[in-house]
């Protein structure tokens, strides 16, 4: 009986050590300033990020296993929240961290195959993902949303702002943004849904484009693709235009008919202007269709 | 043929001199009796049968067959299969080896580009290793995208090489291959810090 009665509490007491190790839960708030700098790195698992009032940073995580520890400075105006691995174990542990930031800081994110939301926060957005998705409200002056593979998806209400979104494989979905953007992908889909737009550059490889909105007074509009399809509704008082495709149709509701560039090869091309002509529009692909309208 | 003017005569416009000056002689007959002697002196002047052998013009045929034979095994043999060659569909590749193959076109020949492609290239395996295999997959696919729209752009340039557009959507092309290199190599360092 003493013989089961110490196996079973060896077992138990093995049994506890792993589960230590395989999760931790980990708290941690510090003093920050409320315009600074927070940066966040994290390998794997998601980072959730919430802006409020307080002139604080508070982090909330789940350490999964393999994660050795979290650490969490602030000097001066830059806040670093970090999620260390051991050396030996590249890559594999994962954490979920929730973190609450003064609302008008700079938020740095970087993450490998880390999931990124981030809500409510009005300094400028820099975040970087290999693989995770990055979701964000869109209330920042400015913002750099970079991913390798994972998908962009941004919401705003309306606020001008400066983004700069680029993907290699991932989707990218935007919607009620307002001011210039500048978006690339390879492979990825771009749905673009804006507010009201005073500049546009969209650029695909083989991914679809699809925009849909408002362009300011003499806004540049411009898109290409090459083998990609590009649909485009931009309500405005009025542009230049320039379609253009090698192989693929052109379709408008400008009561106007696409002509061939030459006689001996292919290419097509529709030029004119719609209202003012204050703005332009480009739009151009090598083998993708168009399709494009200024009403809804 | 104008007779030059009086060249002691001022003259107060281009129009005013001779369109062209005749030499004091011919000179034709003395050049053409030189080349005819140099021509008879020369070995070059005899048929091609009378200058060599028969047994030396096999012997060279022989070795100009031999050095071709060689050629192609080196090609196909000792160098990398995939320098230059189609492009591959890497989507279920996910050896990181072949990687610099899917990018190996070279159409912008400015040295710097050059160099920074190549640093990319050279690095890229290494960064692909660090990342998650999903994420390599989709790199690779990705490249072998870009790849596929440079081949196909130049194609299209080939059959019409002063098209406008083709020309634009070849060199965001490359600006997007350099992107997505450059978006790995930074990429792939991310996590190192961690």
């Amino acid at each position: 009986m003493r013989i089961v009665y110490r196996w079973v509490t060896m077992a138990a007491l093995a049994l506890s050590s792993v589960a230590a190790y395989a999760s931790a839960d980990f708290e941690k708030t510090v003093p920050a300033q409320a315009r600074g700098t927070v940066e966040i790195s994290n390998v794997a698992g998601e980072i959730q990020v919430s802006g409020w009032d307080r002139p604080e940073v508070s982090v909330r995580g789940d350490l999964g296993a393999g994660v050795e520890r979290v650490e969490v400075t602030s000097e001066g105006n830059r806040t670093l929240i970090k999620v260390v691995l051991p050396s030996m174990a590249f890559h594999n542990g994962s954490a979920d961290l929730k973190v609450q930031i003064p609302r008008d800081s700079e938020l740095d994110i970087s993450a490998v195959s880390a999931e990124v939301r981030v809500a409510n926060v009005q300094g400028v957005q820099r975040l970087n993902t290999v693989s995770g998705d990055i979701t964000s409200e869109l209330v920042a002056p400015e913002g750099e949303f970079k991913t390798v593979s994972g998908g962009v998806r941004l919401r705003g209400h309306g606020v001008t702002a400066r983004l700069h979104v680029s993907t290699v494989s991932g989707d990218v979905h935007i919607e009620h943004a307002a001011g210039d953007l500048e978006v690339g992908t390879v492979s990825g889909t771009l749905r673009l849904q804006l507010d009201t737009a005073s500049s546009v550059r969209a650029h695909s490889t083989s991914g679809d484009v699809s925009f849909e909105g408002q362009l300011g007074h003499g806004a540049n509009f411009e898109a290409t693709t090459v083998s990609g399809d590009l649909s485009v509704r931009a309500r405005s008082d009025g542009f230049r235009y320039e379609v253009s495709s090698f192989t693929g149709d052109i379709n408008s509701c400008f009561d106007v008919s696409a002509e061939r560039t030459s006689k001996y090869a292919p290419g097509k091309t529709l030029q004119g202007s719609r209202g003012d002509g204050a703005g332009y529009l480009r739009l151009k692909t090598m083998s993708g269709d168009i399709e494009v309208c200024d009403r809804k | 043929m104008t007779e030059p003017k009086d060249p002691a005569a001022r003259v107060s416009s281009l129009a005013e001199l001779p369109r062209d000056i005749r030499p004091p002689r011919d000179l034709w007959p003395q050049i053409a009796a030189r080349l005819d002697t140099a021509r008879a002196s020369s070995p070059l002047a005899a048929p091609p049968s009378a200058r060599r052998p028969p047994r030396l013009q096999w012997l060279a045929a022989a070795a100009m067959v031999a050095s071709v034979a060689v050629g192609v095994w080196i090609g196909r043999s000792v160098l990398p299969s995939g320098v230059p060659g189609p492009v591959r569909t890497a989507t279920t590749n996910s050896s990181a080896a072949p990687a610099a193959a899917l990018v190996d076109a070279a159409f912008v020949t400015d040295p710097r580009y050059q160099r920074q492609r190549a640093a990319l290239l050279q690095s890229l395996q290494a960064q692909l290793a660090t990342m998650p295999p999903e994420t390599r997959t989709k790199v690779l696919a990705s490249l072998a995208t870009i790849e596929k729209a440079k081949q196909d752009l130049e194609g299209a340039l080939g059959k019409d090489p002063g098209n406008a557009l083709l020309q634009e959507l070849l060199v965001n092309t490359y600006q997007d291959e350099m992107r997505v290199l450059t978006d790995v190599h930074e990429a792939g360092g991310a996590g190192q810090g961690t």
